[in-house]
């Protein structure tokens, strides 16, 4: 298959992924949902279930506001507004890690009004990258094995784990390869089909996303393109549930060179260390992966690395997306566009998304409005 | 709705009977208190800002001031100003869909506006998340914008029972509360203080629980908008004797308004259960609606959050980490609907009247169903009113009132027993 080809699948998925989850379950895999890339996939993975990552739908809420009041996220009003219309029905289950205060309602509602055989919930601490809190992320991440080895009736060797763990890991140095091509060669690759390869991996089986991202890598590497003018730019923030963003953005003349995505770069930072007790592992690698802003990082300052990144990959202007709502996210908008502003000069543009509501028109409006002031006409 | 001026002699002499004459005794308190703090900003006495479900008792034996920006917020909506406050914020690119507390706290700390003229100055900040994950994220803001240190004591959800894990953390984490206070003030922890503080602060909560329970009289002593008032020193000062006098004091009124057999409302037909915090620039009209349904508000499931139960007083510090930790919001909806069941068990209520409230996620999210399960288990109606705790922009008040008047008036009918 050609490298395009490919590409064009993977945008396909993210497009419609739904639909995948019926295919899954005809080729003998056993889906369960996650919705926040906390997740310990791993530990699923090893149990011989596949982690698939719901992500919103832009729809019509129809069964989700019986339970769910109208200033909640999209997010989670669209995710169970699936569930609660049997249109997940191939799922074994759903993880629940309690990161912000919706999730951890979301997770009880979920829990008593759908009737999926599995249900598994994962508490973390806010407090990341400190010695005090390792203790108890660790001992969550066993609690989680339990729920896990107790809805599959058999135990997940250490042995098992290891593996799965070696798997993830090569996923994310794929992922992390493509990056890199991306923002050192985006002629070669641009934005829209890199975050295309990578989220295509939420809806399938991970080896087989590894097959497709070393192949796409592999033949981009020795491709030589000319060089094309777009306007470099960062996207920041949560979820992409749809590539619209990425393709207007295209469209207009400009590209995402890097991103600060929960279904982008967060989502592969820092490996699990493959020489040490497998639960250790997976639970320092949470703990001091990249931060999400639903957590208190110590090791870093959250724009401390997004200054970084921006310059690093020569982005001139930042795009927050966030689900309309979102509290973690709305809370750390002011400080980092203040930064942006005052220490790169870098302007910034805020668009909020409430999934049932979405306007491509209005998008493009703002997206090229935006462009056009830094490019200064 | 007739004003005092029209009351009758005898119409005034009995409002003025069933008025709660302690109300003066917490003003008194509360505006010492403010004074009290405000007076040491720039001085080297150390001021905390603390989140109101935060562990406060430290502070006091280590003679900080404890500030608490929730207790500033349900002011500046009474005095109908956080409108205005949050307007600050908004302008500075905080969402309007961020918790109104936390707006118009961020907005009152820029302009010190509000009806006090703004809190004094931190010299650091305790957080502590058991009551949402909003308030680090504001005690981040916070933090950056006075440049002073924040102690997070992070309480991580409770799903069941409390697991060792988790009593650990805590634990661990309230050594490292008493170390992170030596270092900063510079003093060193002294036990039998501390053990002194953790005992009033609890004798204070066990008063406060005695007085919320005086409703289970009919008719109720009070309505639980009147312990939305009473509630401020549990909350701000607790640890200390003058709380406990106060409280002492309380309970004595309602007790002896038991014996005397006076009622807060004139006449008392349907008792109610509060889910959620006050409307607090509401406070006063709902009031006087349901004086005028009849219905007393007898209990709720805000106030009770600061009724402490089962401590050790020998091992202060790890009892009060798990109390801490398992509070009404920091805990999964079965749980909640348990505590809600018993609630309305105790008070015998005829129905709930829940405020779902924009501000506060961990409060709302869920209640739909759990007025589900209320009405399954209890056999009771339940309203659920749209409203936001501090920012009336999101209110609709004759939508409001007529919803409530329908839910009462067809509150006989409804009632099927259980
Ligand atoms: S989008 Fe924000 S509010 Fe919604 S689930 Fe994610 S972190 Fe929570
Ligand atoms: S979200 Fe709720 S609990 Fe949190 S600060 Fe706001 S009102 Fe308080």
């Amino acid at each position: 298959m050609g490298t395009q080809t490919m590409i064009d699948e993977c945008l396909e998925i993210w497009r419609d992924p739904y639909k995948e989850l019926s295919r899954l379950r005809e080729q003998g895999e056993r889906p369960v949902a996650f919705f926040c890339s906390y997740t310990p996939e791993e530990i699923l993975h090893a149990a011989g279930l596949t982690p698939v990552r719901l992500m919103g739908a832009a729809r019509t809420i129809g069964h989700a506001d019986a339970h769910l009041q109208a200033y909640c996220c999209s997010l989670a009003r669209t995710d169970l507004d699936m569930a609660l219309a049997g249109e997940l029905e191939s799922l074994e289950g759903a993880v629940f890690v309690q990161t912000c205060d919706t999730m951890m309602r979301l997770s009880d509602i979920w829990r008593r009004n759908t009737g999926f055989p599995f249900h598994g919930d994962l508490v973390l601490p806010i407090r990341m990258g400190e010695e005090i809190s390792l203790p108890f992320l660790v001992e969550e991440v066993h609690r989680f094995r339990e729920q896990v080895e107790a809805f599959v009736r058999h135990e997940i060797s250490d042995e098992a784990l290891r593996e799965s763990i070696r798997v993830y890991n090569r996923n994310r140095r794929l992922a992390d390869r493509l990056y890199r091509l991306r923002r050192e060669k985006p002629h070669v690759i641009d934005g829209l089909s890199a975050t295309a390869c990578l989220v295509v991996g939420f809806w399938m089986p991970r080896q087989a996303h590894n097959e497709i991202l070393q192949r796409i890598a592999e033949n981009l590497e020795s491709v030589e393109a000319e060089e094309v003018d777009r306007l470099p730019l960062l996207v920041s923030g949560s979820i992409c549930t749809t590539p619209d963003l990425f393709e207007l953005l295209l469209e207009l003349g400009a590209d995402v060179v890097d991103d600060d995505l929960c279904c982008g770069h967060r989502y592969f930072d820092a490996f699990a260390d493959e020489t040490v007790a497998p639960e250790d592992a997976l639970a320092k690698r949470m703990w001091e992966r990249v931060n999400c802003p639903a957590k208190h990082q110590c090791l870093e300052d959250r724009a401390e690395r997004l200054l970084w990144q921006v310059q690093a990959c020569g982005a001139r202007g930042v795009v927050f997306y966030l689900q309309s709502f979102c509290e973690p996210h709305l809370f750390d908008i002011p400080y980092l566009r203040k930064r942006l502003q005052e220490e790169l000069g870098v302007p910034s543009l805020v668009l909020e998304s409430e999934l049932q509501s979405f306007s491509r028109g209005q998008l493009r409006t703002r997206l090229q409005a935006f462009i056009e002031t830094i490019r200064g006409v | 709705m007739s004003t005092d001026a029209d009351l009758s002699g005898r119409e005034k002499e009995d409002k003025e009977r069933r008025r709660i004459k302690s109300g003066g005794a917490m003003r008194e308190l509360m505006t010492k208190y403010y004074l009290e703090a405000k007076a040491a900003e720039g001085t080297d006495r150390h001021i905390a800002w603390i989140t109101s479900g935060g562990p406060v008792e430290p502070l006091i034996a280590f003679d900080v001031i404890p500030v608490y920006p929730e207790n500033h917020g349900a002011m500046c909506g009474a005095a109908h100003m956080n409108v205005e406050l949050c307007e600050v914020a908004e302008s500075r690119g905080f969402s309007r869909d961020l918790c109104s507390y936390a707006r118009g706290d961020i907005g009152s700390a820029v302009t010190k506006g509000g009806p006090i003229g703004g809190l004094p100055r931190p010299t650091f900040l305790v957080c502590c998340n058991n009551i949402c994950n909003t308030v680090f994220k504001w005690y981040e803001e916070l933090s950056r914008f006075f440049e002073v240190p924040l102690f997070i004591f992070d309480t991580p959800f409770v799903r069941g029972e409390l697991s060792f894990h988790h009593k650990d953390y805590s634990v661990r984490q309230m050594e490292e509360y008493i170390s992170f206070l030596e270092r900063i003030t510079g003093k060193e922890y002294d036990e039998a203080r501390f053990v002194d503080v953790a005992a009033k602060s609890l004798y204070a909560s066990s008063l406060w629980a005695q007085v919320l329970a005086c409703n289970e009289h009919k008719p109720a002593p009070m309505t639980c908008f009147d312990a939305f008032i009473l509630m401020a020193p549990i909350v701000t000062l607790r640890g200390t004797q003058e709380v406990v006098d106060f409280y002492q004091g309380l309970l004595k009124e309602m007790r002896e308004r038991i014996e005397r057999g006076i009622g807060i409302l004139p006449s008392e037909r349907y008792r109610l259960l509060w889910d959620n915090i006050p409307v607090w620039y509401e406070m006063r009209n709902l009031g006087r609606l349901f004086t005028e349904l009849e219905a007393c508000l007898v209990a709720d499931t805000y106030t009770s959050a600061w009724t402490f139960e089962g401590v050790d007083v020998e091992d202060p510090l790890a009892s009060m980490a798990a109390i801490y930790t398992e509070v009404y919001l920091n805990i999964n909806l079965e749980r909640m609907a348990e505590k809600i069941e018993s609630l309305a068990r105790r008070f015998d209520v005829d129905g709930m009247i829940m405020h779902s409230n924009r501000s506060c996620k961990p409060y709302s999210l869920g209640q739909y169903d759990l007025a589900k399960e209320f009405t399954r288990r209890t056999g009771k109606p339940t309203l659920i009113i749209e409203a936001d705790h501090t920012d009336s922009r999101w209110y609709n008040r004759s939508e409001v009132e007529t919803r409530i008047r329908d839910f009462v008036e067809n509150l006989l009918g409804e009632s099927v027993g259980v």
